[in-house]
């Protein structure tokens, strides 16, 4: 029973973590806060099921295409509707509350199409739901498969960003973006990338909770929060932290909704948030990238 | 190499450089000598692309500067230690100089680089992984001298390198300058420590409220009593 709920809880963080990851390294790195992400995670979820019940594409196979499709569609994002914001925002307040209104309109935009396009009904494909025997317990296979998908995508994340110079770029910007031109590097083409970057991390994240998760046109927004509670439980910027926190609001919201009820896991997610902010305002583990 | 014609800098309505001209040759180093808010940080931010000036043109070889990007500069082989160092403070000694050796012609050369400056700099070599933001007044600014090395630069520009920074570490950094001197590198030097500059630098321009207001080879400078006064203060007459 309570391996049951670790395993289980530890899929829900692998995902969890994945989205918050993303959300974390487009405010690092761009200082746009993107109230739209969880809509964007949507997006690619049901991408992933209308390849798979219209098309007959295997989720894997989905996966593949939604990961790129996410990278562009965060570039032309950036491009199209960031970028303005960033050119006029002379002082580093402005892009910060500016994005946050942006991407707040951006948010009822992809609402109202997915509801248009698909209702407000809960979606879910059926998809490697055998079971299979993890140290004795019993776990769809489905949710493997995602925990899989996430652990290889945030591992490869994190190496990159550690030990290659592409990492240690990404990472100059995100602390000092006015020293960055001194060496050469073009802040803007970094931004968009790491937008970018985001935005196909939000993607992989979303597909990979399709394979195993119902959810319907209107939880873009709880995604959303959560993802953000995670960034600010690991620190704002902290992509460690944001692993961490991640995999434990898995587990927790998966203890309360075993142990005590379903209904709970949200307000237990914002009981954690409220701790933190009143006693760790800074994140479990400090603000640095 | 670099020359620099009838520049003006505005912030607003504030004109802080007013048609400054200036030309430093090949394997020189030159030095800007002027009080506080002068505009030499601006002139050298013009040069390092920084700031915006509001007129003027600034030549690089047949390359007019003001056509490029902040960060084409580095490319070109102008590297930039501006007023405040510009470090990563958040990253370590060593990330900062890998940093340094970003542009494209400068990652062949990164390991010739980083000796170069391990050698002029030991303590570096001492703390490669300390966190630069950790380190003293006098480390950082050896940091970003390093970083700005590592760039393998034409021209080094340098804002203030001895600013804040105490007697005994003024004199290491104005070795170490001797010693990149040495290499055949142009610099181009903002500073107030008229006397130790003037001793190192080939030629000097003294800019005076956004002017320049009189030029000339160092050695004729020093021993001008005018700018004996204005700059180096009575002691020089105990040298002379
Ligand atoms: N970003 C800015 N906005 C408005 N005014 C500015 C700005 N930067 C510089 N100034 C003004 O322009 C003038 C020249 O400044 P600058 O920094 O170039 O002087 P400086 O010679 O480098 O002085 P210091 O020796 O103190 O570094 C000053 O009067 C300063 O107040
Ligand atoms: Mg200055």
């Amino acid at each position: 029973m309570l391996l049951t709920t670790l395993i289980l809880g530890l899929v829900l963080g692998a995902t969890y973590a994945l989205l918050a990851l993303g959300l974390t390294l487009q405010y690092g790195i761009c200082r746009i806060m993107n109230l739209a992400y969880g809509e964007l995670t949507l997006v690619a979820a049901f991408l992933l099921v209308v390849l798979f019940k219209s098309f007959g594409l295997p989720p894997l196979v989905a996966l593949l295409l939604i990961c790129p499709a996410g990278y562009a569609a965060g570039w032309c994002l950036y491009t199209v509707m960031m970028r303005p914001l960033v050119q006029r925002s002379g002082a580093r307040g402005r892009l910060e509350v500016d994005s946050i209104l942006a991407t707040f309109g951006l948010l009822f935009l992809i609402q109202g199409g997915l509801l248009v396009v698909f209702g407000a009904n809960f979606t879910s494909i059926s998809y490697l739901d055998q079971g299979v025997s993890v140290l004795g317990v019993p776990v769809a296979l489905n949710r493997l498969v995602a925990l899989v998908i996430c652990v290889v995508a945030g591992g490869a994340l994190v190496a990159a960003l550690n030990l290659t110079r592409w990492g240690l770029t990404i990472r100059a910007v995100a602390q000092s973006p006015g020293s960055a031109p001194l060496v050469g590097i073009d802040v803007n083409r970094v931004a968009r990338q790491g937008f970018a970057l985001g935005t196909s991390l939000a993607a992989t994240g979303g597909a990979s909770l399709a394979m195993y998760q119902t959810f319907s046109a209107t939880d873009g927004v709880v995604f959303t929060m959560k993802a953000l509670v995670i960034v600010i439980m690991g620190g704002v910027g902290n992509v460690a932290g944001a692993l961490v926190a991640g995999v434990a609001l898995g587990l927790v919201e998966t203890v309360v909704a075993t142990a005590i009820d379903p209904g709970l896991t949200l307000a237990a997610t914002f009981a954690i948030f409220l701790a933190v902010l009143l006693w760790r305002p800074n994140g479990l583990f400090g603000r640095r990238s | 190499m670099l020359e620099v014609r009838d520049l003006t800098i505005r912030y607003g309505k504030h004109v802080a450089l007013q048609d400054a001209s200036l030309s430093v040759s090949k394997g020189t180093m030159v030095a800007i000598l002027g009080a506080n808010g002068a505009g030499k940080s601006s002139l050298l931010g013009a040069i390092g692309g920084r700031v915006r000036p509001s007129g003027g043109e600034i030549l690089y070889g047949a390359q007019n500067l003001l056509e490029l990007k902040p960060h084409e500069l580095v490319e070109k082989g102008i590297a930039l230690v501006p007023e405040g160092r510009g470090i990563f403070p958040g990253l370590t000694v060593s990330e900062n100089l890998s940093l340094g050796a970003n542009p494209v012609h400068a990652r062949a050369k990164s390991d010739a680089g980083r000796e170069q400056v391990f050698t002029l700099f030991p303590k570096l070599a001492e703390r490669r992984t300390q966190i630069a933001g950790t380190m003293s007044g006098g480390e950082q600014q050896m940091v970003a001298i390093g970083r700005a090395l590592m760039s393998a630069p034409e021209m080094l520009l340098l804002d203030e390198p001895s600013l804040g920074l105490a007697p005994i570490v003024v004199q290491e950094v104005f070795s170490a300058l001797r010693r990149i001197r040495q290499t055949g590198l142009t610099i181009l030097i903002v500073e107030q420590n008229a006397r130790a500059t003037l001793d190192l630098a080939d030629h000097a321009y003294l800019l005076e409220a956004g002017r320049i207001s009189g030029s000339g080879p160092a050695e004729t400078l020093r021993n001008d009593p005018a700018v004996v006064r204005a700059f180096l203060g009575g002691a020089v007459t105990a040298q002379t």
